[in-house]
């Protein structure tokens, strides 16, 4: 384990490094991702232009719910962005094979491949919200409340990570899994407003087949209401390590049905 | 060191079909096409040994490098490596191995190849000493000092394969898998590759597995072999054996002053041969002559020309392992 923390350093260092050479990549991407973050909240201002209230949230505690679901989304994207050349590449190009040839786990050698700094716009953006939201008080801040929240982000990240690796391991079967890994993806921007405008049929997917609205929905309303924590938060952690075992438990399977290519 | 037991590949994949409506087809049926790679192959190799895998196109050779290596698990069958399955217990067995594919490298691309070292230093927990000791003797084969700085991406390919290998031997693996190492390159890279290989080998007793179409590789290499065709191994032994059996024939051709003199000599009948043991070619200022050694003695063959002209040069060839192989790749054993 020491020796994993160590290595992690090492390849952090390494992606720091590689950064600073690229400075101008790093901004423009970072740039980006700032400006559609804000150009979803420019878009809700406008919704609530014409309405006072949505399903009885208020403008203000829809932004905590879509700066919070910013933040653990953006900590999953800078730290395993790597996954998705899983579902692209690796596995239909053979590129897979260098990581079962060093002896260190393949999760955390696909992982630390690469780091996404363009998720850092993500971070600005969601942290931003939060403490907007703490400023006019739509939440408060106690101490129980900066612990759940930092439990709440980590278990959050994890689901995110979860899902992301139980569908790009499916690669290793469908040779190329980034349609069915997008599309699952995708479905977590349903995540930033709240679940009970949606109908039925959205909402079951999203708590129960890929549960991101364990990710954001759920535990913001805890923090919005202070109500029902162990249905939000103690849920949330819950499902992010059922998820998390049955994603990790695919990837190893998958380790044993990989085919590499011919050369 | 190397223990395969009655090892196995099969590839399934779905049955495609050719132009649109094939695919349609395709998408409907549940037809399996089953290739087998590797057909129930065993072999040992002991330690320190250095040992030839060879066989044409698709015969099944990289499959097997990929079993012995852990990449893939054979369907039937079994193997080991210093004692370890490698399938089963792949980052144990990682510490053990190094692998290059000439094909495909394994280094971090937009990182510098210094940077490449000291991760791979941590990855297989290389002491500061033995890093250091073995950076100066694998710099000394390798020579790579003049690009060590540059980023793996900008190398060239002779670069990037010396790279590969001193990657590969960082560790000291107690095997060394090299699937085409010298695919591609220059005479001098190849040169010194070699020569890596084998002070690698001399030095630290690596086992080393060798796959390569340029079989000058494996004659300057290996003193064992093994062919593999169609996934099954047909010749497991040493070279010299292998030309013991197939390289019967020899070949000389005599450049003489007069060719005309010799018009008037039969050699098939001189040496009471058919066309099928003895082959005689004349041309402008020179006869060849292509015979089985085991009934025709080269001294004969020269002593007879010399009778009938005087000789200005003899060139006498020895089978090449190139035609033996391209005879067993064409025509099986």
């Amino acid at each position: 384990m020491r020796r994993y923390f160590h290595l992690y350093r090492v390849f952090a260092t390494q992606f720091m490094k590689s950064l600073v050479q690229s400075k101008v990549d790093f901004i423009i991407g970072l740039l980006g991702f700032f400006l559609s973050q804000m150009f979803g909240i420019v878009f809700l201002s406008l919704v609530f232009k014409q309405i006072p209230s949505l399903n009885g949230w208020t403008f203000e505690q829809l932004v905590f719910i879509y700066g919070f679901a910013q933040i653990p989304r953006g900590i999953d994207h800078f730290l395993t962005d790597n996954i998705w050349m899983l579902a692209m590449r690796y596995v239909i190009r053979g590129e897979f094979d260098r990581f079962l040839l060093r002896p260190i786990n393949p999760f955390f050698q696909l992982i630390c491949d690469k780091f996404q700094a363009d998720a850092v716009g993500e971070l600005i953006v969601g942290f931003a919200l939060v403490v907007f939201s703490v400023v006019n008080h739509t939440v408060t801040v106690t101490p129980v409340n900066v612990l759940l929240f930092m439990i709440s982000v980590f278990a959050g990240a994890l689901i995110y990570t979860s899902i992301k690796l139980f569908f790009a391991s499916l690669a290793f079967w469908i040779k190329d899994s980034i349609a069915i890994l997008q599309l699952a993806y995708e479905t977590a921007d349903f995540a930033k407003y709240p679940l009970s405008i949606y109908p039925k049929g959205i909402r079951f997917i999203l708590t129960y087949l890929i549960p991101f609205a364990f990710v954001a929905f759920f535990p913001a309303s805890y923090f919005l209401t202070g109500e029902n924590v162990i249905m939000t938060i103690g849920a949330e952690v819950l499902i992010a390590g059922i998820v998390w075992i049955i994603a990790y438990a695919v990837f190893r399977k998958g380790l044993t049905v990989y085919e590499s290519a011919g050369n | 060191m190397i223990h395969v037991e009655n090892m196995s590949k099969e590839f399934i994949s779905p049955k495609k079909y050719p132009g649109f409506k094939g695919a349609l087809k395709g998408l409907f049926s549940n037809e399996k096409v089953r290739k087998l790679a590797v057909d129930n192959i065993s072999f040992a190799i002991a330690k320190g040994e250095m040992v030839g895998y060879i066989g044409s196109n698709g015969a099944g050779k990289s499959t097997s490098i990929k079993m012995m290596t852990g990449i893939l698990t054979p369907t039937s069958g079994k193997c080991t490596v210093n004692g370890i399955v490698p399938y089963e217990n792949r980052q144990l067995n990682a510490a053990n191995i190094g692998v290059v594919f000439g094909q495909r490298t394994q280094l971090w691309w937009d990182l510098p190849l210094s940077e490449t070292f000291s991760i791979l230093k941590e990855v297989y927990n290389v002491s500061d000493e033995d890093f250091k000791n073995r950076m100066e003797f694998l710099q000394e084969v390798l020579g790579f000092d003049s690009f060590i700085h540059s980023t793996v991406r900008t190398l060239s390919l002779g670069q990037r394969m010396r790279a590969d290998l001193a990657a590969a031997l960082l560790h000291n693996p107690k095997v060394l898998y090299l699937d085409e190492p010298t695919i591609g390159l220059d005479l001098v890279v190849k040169d010194s590759m070699r020569q890596a290989i084998k002070e690698i080998n001399a030095e630290y007793q690596t086992t080393v597995i060798l796959t390569t179409h340029d079989l000058s590789d494996i004659e300057q290499l290996c003193e064992r072999i093994i062919i593999i065709d169609e996934g099954r191994v047909i010749y497991d032994g040493t070279i010299a054996n292998i030309k013991e059996l197939y390289g019967k024939r020899r070949s000389v051709t005599v450049d003489v002053m007069d060719i005309q003199a010799l018009e008037a000599i039969d050699f098939h009948e001189v040496f009471n041969l058919s066309g099928e043991l003895l082959a005689v070619a004349k041309e402008q200022s020179s006869i060849s002559f292509d015979f089985d050694k085991n009934v025709l003695n080269i001294s004969h063959i020269i002593s007879k020309v010399m009778e009938g002209t005087a000789v200005r040069d003899i060139k006498i060839q020895d089978t090449q392992i190139t035609d033996i192989v391209k005879e067993i790749y064409k025509h099986g054993m």
